[in-house]
């Protein structure tokens, strides 16, 4: 038992981690949420050249051979920097790509990260998609970060079906609550792509893995509002002293740290559980996402709180956690569909 | 990452519940007749001793079990799932006073002390606070004065647990006023039957008398239990805290994990607002309530995200080989969620928690020892988890710990 990362996990962390902080400080996360989709493009080959698209897929296929662990690590560091962009839909398509039977031309330009792909969950209850053979119809609200550009990777009800880029969907963006994450309105009209995988347990494969994956991605902006909050409270002065050396702000620091590290460890369980495809696996995926969810949003919360006037400007980054607290808690089974799913399993 | 046991790890989990189960004393006594917990928790001591499962975290070469950190962790899981009692009257000999004289004892001290502390022979209490030093333990004031070989003591302690079944205590003593106030305290074992000690139970909010005074009246202590040098008590004292604060916390953890167990078991039992309108079978029950369902599933969610951060502790800990700071962060949540985990079963009982001595005068025999599991299991233990978040460092003091040395910010 070890719930710790190894070598190999701390030497992905420390990759990512500077890769993104050179590529996507909080100025460049800013203007890539208007440059539109060409600007996006080189960010996704250079993630694509240093791997982050494969780790999981095994190495026959072109990619790194890892597992869902290593993913964790990746999408802890992603969340952290807010970076914007497809990135849970672009993995698990590569996942997927990979696991079906027959080999498919875009898997490789998935990984090298010549291509984004959306994740369209049309299991939730914005969407109206069905899908019959391999043909895909109907239409999806919020599907983040979609442009004309993009791929589909469609999760239905007892299908998985890849929807190459320009195949006639249409897409159409919303302006976005979340300023680091785009959405848009995806319709099909039978349109045809690839049928990966049937029947509800690969779907449910998916979803697991695409649900916490996002929680890791959420467990990094909790930790970076902690790291925020501290940063601040010791370089602002007010009564001639360090706003952090106040108990009233030092224990909200406290309490924001507890919270990091019982999402932590909510989510690195269930990932381990997930790729040990454990009993209470489902579970496991629900607790990690109920805790990330009220932890992102407390957080994110105290972190405006913290910085003061400040805090509630759009200059100030601290709004942004705000809204990517609450865009990812609406997104895959929030906390309270959670907490009814564990209620109707007493 | 893993979150399985090694085949040896899971042969130890067999032999140890197997032994559990076949071993754990059942019936204690009320916790108000503290005479007879005393008894109790020596005898089931004893027997865990006699079969080579005492002092689980203590070195063989002091006759503890030796167990890693995972099959402390393995044991601390099945003691508490299988419901044993907790012999609570020995945590200050086994988990304080032990593990200090291990560190910091001479080898008299161990070879006089650790065997009876591990045999069940004595019960060691704990006499560091006092009226004037609580939070900010290190103003002590109870003073000791050298003369010839004693150490002469007069002050006060408080919060003194089960100092009135005690043999011995871990006294903490200001043995040099001037020095600046962590520079000049001592660490020394009192016995319990020195003359000019008066002890007196203090009541708590429960009812019960776990906790006492105890006023130290020119008591004559030998030098030679002083543990570690005179003015280095501060110290000494540090690597107590430190194991109160590290993996003897465990079996708490996993016993809260059963109560939520219980909690929903209970809303599965009792109707919605705890007394069934003129007893009608067939009323609502409480768990059929979204909002009391949804408050048992986020309990049950944070109980089982309690586990995964004490696997995570217990992980770092074996990596590291100390107890960090980061046990704070455990500590604070663990001892909220205590108080939401009773918090709510309040609720869900409804009316029924006011009638103090309810098993008294119901008509049947089996009504009676329902609302006697009631009082004992719920309302009483509701008013004990006040102390989780005062005991052992409050709440408040974690905070501090985890502002200051955790994250680093500035005093």
């Amino acid at each position: 038992m070890d719930l710790m990362l190894s070598s190999d996990q701390e030497a992905i962390q420390a990759s990512v981690r500077a890769f993104l902080e050179n590529e996507l400080p909080m100025a460049r996360v800013r203007e890539l949420a208007h440059a539109g989709p060409a600007a996006l493009a080189l960010l996704w080959r250079a993630a694509g050249e240093l791997g982050f698209f494969g780790l999981a897929v095994p190495e026959a296929r072109g990619g790194a051979g890892y597992a869902i662990t290593e993913e964790m690590v990746l999408f802890e560091e992603i969340g952290r920097s807010l970076a914007p962009g497809p990135w849970l839909g672009t993995v698990l398509a590569a996942r997927a790509l990979a696991a079906g039977a027959a080999e498919h031309s875009d898997l490789a330009r998935i990984v090298a990260g010549d291509l984004r792909v959306a994740l369209v969950d049309a299991t939730s209850a914005a969407s109206s998609i069905l899908v019959r053979g391999n043909e895909v119809s109907g239409e999806s609200g919020y599907v983040s970060d979609a442009d004309a550009g993009t791929a589909f990777l469609v999760v239905a009800a007892h299908a998985i079906v890849y929807v190459a880029a320009g195949s006639g969907a249409e897409v159409e963006p919303r302006p976005s609550f979340d300023p680091t994450r785009g959405i848009a309105r995806v319709r099909f009209q039978a349109v045809r792509g690839a049928l990966l995988a049937d029947g509800a347990g690969a779907v449910a494969d998916v979803l697991r893995v695409a649900t916490v994956l996002s929680c890791a991605e959420a467990v990094g902006g909790i930790q970076r509002t902690v790291e925020m909050s501290v940063e601040y409270c010791k370089v602002r002065r007010q009564f001639d002293k360090p706003i952090g050396s106040f108990q009233a702000v030092k224990h909200r620091c406290a309490d924001m740290a507890v919270r990091a590290e019982v999402a932590r460890s909510a989510t690195t369980y269930a990932v381990v559980s997930v790729r040990d495809a454990a009993d209470d696996q489902d579970f496991q995926v629900s607790v990690a996402k109920i805790l990330c969810s009220g932890g992102y949003v407390q957080n994110a919360a105290d972190n405006v709180q913290n910085h003061g006037g400040m805090g509630f400007t759009w200059e100030c980054d601290a709004h942004l956690f705000v809204k990517r607290a609450r865009s990812f808690d609406v997104a895959l089974g929030s906390r309270l569909e959670q907490l009814d799913k564990l209620a109707g399993w007493f | 990452m893993d979150i399985t046991f090694t085949p040896d790890e899971e042969r130890f989990r067999a032999r140890a519940r197997e032994w559990i189960e076949a071993n754990k004393p059942s019936d204690p006594p009320a916790e108000n007749d503290i005479e007879a917990r005393r008894e109790f928790d020596l005898a089931w001591q004893r027997r865990m001793h006699a079969a080579g499962w005492a002092g689980i975290s203590w070195p063989k070469e002091y006759g503890g079990r030796g167990a890693s950190l995972m099959e402390q962790l393995i044991w601390y899981e099945e003691f508490a799932s299988a419901g044993a009692h907790d012999p609570s009257t020995l945590f200050v000999g086994l988990n304080h006073g032990g593990p200090t004289l291990i560190a910091c004892g001479s080898e008299a001290q161990k070879s006089f002390h650790l065997p009876k502390i591990l045999r069940g022979e004595v019960v060691w209490c704990q006499g560091f606070s006092e009226p004037g030093a609580g939070s900010d333990l290190g103003s002590l004031a109870a003073r000791a004065v050298v003369d010839g070989d004693d150490l002469v003591v007069t002050g006060q302690k408080i919060w003194t647990s089960f100092a009135q079944i005690a043999e011995f205590q871990e006294l903490l003593v200001r043995t040099d006023p001037d020095a600046p106030k962590h520079k000049g305290i001592t660490w020394v074992i009192c016995p319990m039957d020195a003359k000019g000690m008066e002890i007196r139970p203090i009541r708590t909010m429960a009812g019960h008398q776990d906790f006492c005074e105890v006023f130290y009246d020119e008591v004559r202590i030998p030098r030679a239990n002083i543990v570690g040098q005179i003015n280095d008590g501060w110290r000494v004292a540090m690597s107590t805290l430190g194991f109160e604060r590290g993996t003897a916390f465990l079996s708490e953890q996993v016993r809260l994990t059963r109560m939520v167990g219980e909690l929903i078991e209970l809303a599965r039992r009792t109707p919605l607002g705890g007394v069934a309108p003129g007893g009608a079978d067939g009323a609502k029950r409480a768990i059929d309530d979204s909002d009391v369902a949804r408050r048992l599933a986020l309990l049950r969610a944070e109980v089982e995200a309690l586990r995964a951060m004490t696997y995570r502790s217990v992980s770092r800990t074996a990596r590291t080989g100390v107890p960090s700071s980061e046990a704070s962060l455990i500590r604070i949540f663990f001892s909220e969620l205590q108080q939401r985990v009773h918090g709510l079963a309040m609720e869900i009982l409804g009316p029924q928690i006011l009638e103090w001595d309810a098993e008294e005068g119901p008509a049947s025999a089996e009504e009676g020892a329902r609302r006697k599991r009631i009082r004992e299991t719920w309302v009483f233990r509701y008013l004990l988890s006040f102390a989780s978040t005062i005991a052992a460092g409050s709440k408040d003091i974690q905070r501090n710990i985890i502002g200051e040395r955790v994250l680093g910010l500035p005093r």
